[in-house]
Parts: structure tokens; sequence; C-alpha cells
């Protein structure tokens, strides 16, 4: 049950992510991925667990404002943001 | 792009060091290729992302910036070369202003994913640096003693004016995208914005003093404001283009 919970949790962290991407555009939605699975041979769900994956190639493209895609992505999980994984999820993200 | 922007300069200069009349020839047909190059990358960037996006529509819009802007160059060299007609003011004037507002809807979409982090002060020092390039501007139009007709004064007064409204999001996006790899095709919209500034204030300069003719060597910057787009969309487009390498990379792990 818990293990099912985690998996739904890290479904939507995940969905909330490729939200904000393809908001911004199919190509970075597409560079991301790449570059997430070509430094850390990893998929856009992993990045529950490994946030700062995700950060380092935002500032890697965006530089100085990839910080701002972040809070989108926060933004989007505002709604579960105390419930645990996703707490861990924003914390990693934000540092 | 440094060969390209100096292998340019040298070929206007050595047209126009010939005579006026390879100037004005060499001139025109000059336009045809380079800002055609800058139509054909915008239409690659805008194709790549399929119109999804806010990035998606931003390239359509700088794809719609590049084609009315390339459409001016056409008609300006029809209506000289083929009609022996004088330019400016011309249709094609129609065709240059209608780029601005494309180009700064594309500025506005691009950055809009990260509205959130511009700030007031940053708002307030482009609209500074805007002024700034204004004033001596408006000054030079009202001071001049012209026998161009007020419409041809007013329409030359125009770009500059455009090119300074437009350089506030360039200044933006360069400030938002530093330490990022974007932060290369901002530099060079905003170096691009500069050298065309300088190349209307210029035209505008040398129009009211009836010395400007088309191969003049102004037409360096304006050919480098197209070569320099050219550069950063290049740049944009390989950051984001697809890798195949690495998709049958992930195939082979199935």
């Amino acid at each position: 049950m818990g293990a099912d919970i985690n998996q739904s949790r890290k479904a939507l962290v995940s969905l909330s992510i490729e939200t904000v991407l393809r908001g911004i555009g199919k190509s970075t939605f597409n560079e991301v991925t790449r570059k997430l699975y070509k430094e850390y041979r990893c998929y856009l769900p992993d990045c529950y667990e490994n946030p700062e994956y995700l950060k380092r190639i935002l500032q890697e493209l965006y530089g100085k404002c990839s910080g701002s895609i972040i809070e989108s992505i926060k933004n989007n999980l505002k709604d579960m943001e105390t419930q645990k994984g996703v707490d861990a999820f924003i914390a990693g993200i934000s540092v | 792009m440094i060969f390209s922007l100096v292998a340019t300069g040298l070929a206007m200069l050595v047209a126009e060091s010939i005579s006026k009349e390879t100037a004005v020839v060499f001139g025109n047909w000059i336009f045809l290729p380079i800002p055609g190059v800058l139509v054909v990358l915008s239409l690659i960037a805008a194709k790549r992302e399929d119109m999804t996006g806010s990035h998606g529509k931003a390239w359509i819009s700088f794809a719609v910036f590049s084609a009315m802007w390339f459409i001016a160059e056409q008609i300006w060299m029809i209506l000289e070369i083929f009609y022996n007609q004088r330019p400016f003011p011309s249709i094609a004037d129609f065709f240059y202003i209608a780029g601005y507002p494309a180009y700064f809807i594309f500025a506005i979409l691009y950055l809009q994913p990260v509205k959130n982090a511009i700030t007031k002060k940053m708002i307030v020092a482009s609209l500074l640096v805007v002024v700034a390039v204004l004033v001596p501007n408006l000054y030079m139009t009202f001071e001049s003693n012209s026998g161009e007709d007020q419409f041809a004064v007013a329409l030359g007064a125009f770009y500059p004016v455009a090119d300074a409204i437009v350089l506030a999001p360039a200044l933006l996006g360069m400030t938002l995208f530093f330490g990022g790899r974007v932060n290369f095709l901002w530099s060079l919209m905003l170096i691009g914005i500069i050298v065309e500034v300088v190349a209307d204030t210029a035209f505008q300069y040398f129009s009211l003093d009836n010395s400007y003719y088309t191969g003049h060597p102004v037409d360096i910057l304006f050919l480098w404001t197209y070569i320099i787009f050219s550069f950063g969309v290049y740049d944009h487009i390989k950051i984001f283009r697809i890798k195949r390498e690495s998709l049958s990379d992930k195939e082979s792990l199935r």
C-alpha cells in the first residue's frame, strides 16, 4: 500500500515536471530528458529521488533564471508539498 | 561568425571601391542570400518546437519577423534594380515595420516562462538603456534641416525608435539567461539589435544628408545584423537538436 502511494506521488511529480517543461516547449522537454539519460542514465520519474539532476540540467540550459522554472514546478506541487517524498523532492530541488 | 562578418564587410567595401554602380548592384543582391539564411534557420527552429509551448509560439513569431524583413529586402531590390525607383520610402517599409511587433512578440513569448525572475531593477535598467538610445536619435531628427519630405524624415526616425524598444527585452533576456547555454542566443540578439540601432541611425543621418545609396558602407551594419541573428538562431538549433545517437543508445538498452 505504502509503495503504491509512493509510486503515485512519483508519477505526479513526474507529470508536474513534464507539464512545466512542455509548457516551455517541446525542445526543452526533449533536451532535458535527453540530458537526464545521457548524463545520469535516468528518466524523468527518477528526478523524484534525484531532484538535483533536474536542477543542474535546467541551470546549464537556462542559467540564472532556471530558479523561475523550478518555482513553476513547485507551484504545480503546492497541494501535496507536505506529503512524504514530495517534500523531499521540493527540498532537494530548492537547495 | 567573425569570418562571415569580416568577409561580408570586405566584399561590400571592395564593391564600393570599384564604382558606385557596382556597389548598388552588389549591395542589392547580397540582401537576397543573407536574410534568406535567417528565414531558413528560423523556420527550422519553429519546426523543431512543433508550435507547442511558449517557445514554439515564440519561434513562429521570429519566423514571421525574419520573413517580413526578407520580403522588405527583396522589394527594395526589385524597386531599385528592375524599376529604377527610389526604395525609401516605399512599400518595403511596411514590411520592415511589420517585422518589429513580430520580433517583440518573439522576445516576450520566449521570456514568458521565466517572467517571475524579472525584477523591477532589471526593468528600470532596461528602460534607462532604451531612453539613452532614443535621446540622441530624436535630437538628431529634430535638429536636422534636410530637404527630405517630413514623411521620409519621420519614417527614418521611426526605425531607431523601434530598435530601442526591442532592445529592452533583449537586454532582459541576456540578463535572465546569464550563465546558461541559451545565453549565447540572447547575447547575439542584443548585439544584433545594437548594430541595427547604429545602422538605422547612420542610415537616417546619411539619408538626411542625401549621401546614402544602396551599397553604402553603412549597409555592412544591416548585413551584420542578419549574420549575428543567424548565428544566434543556429546555436539555439544546435543546443536543442535531436541527437539520434542517444536515442539509438536507449533502444539498445531494451
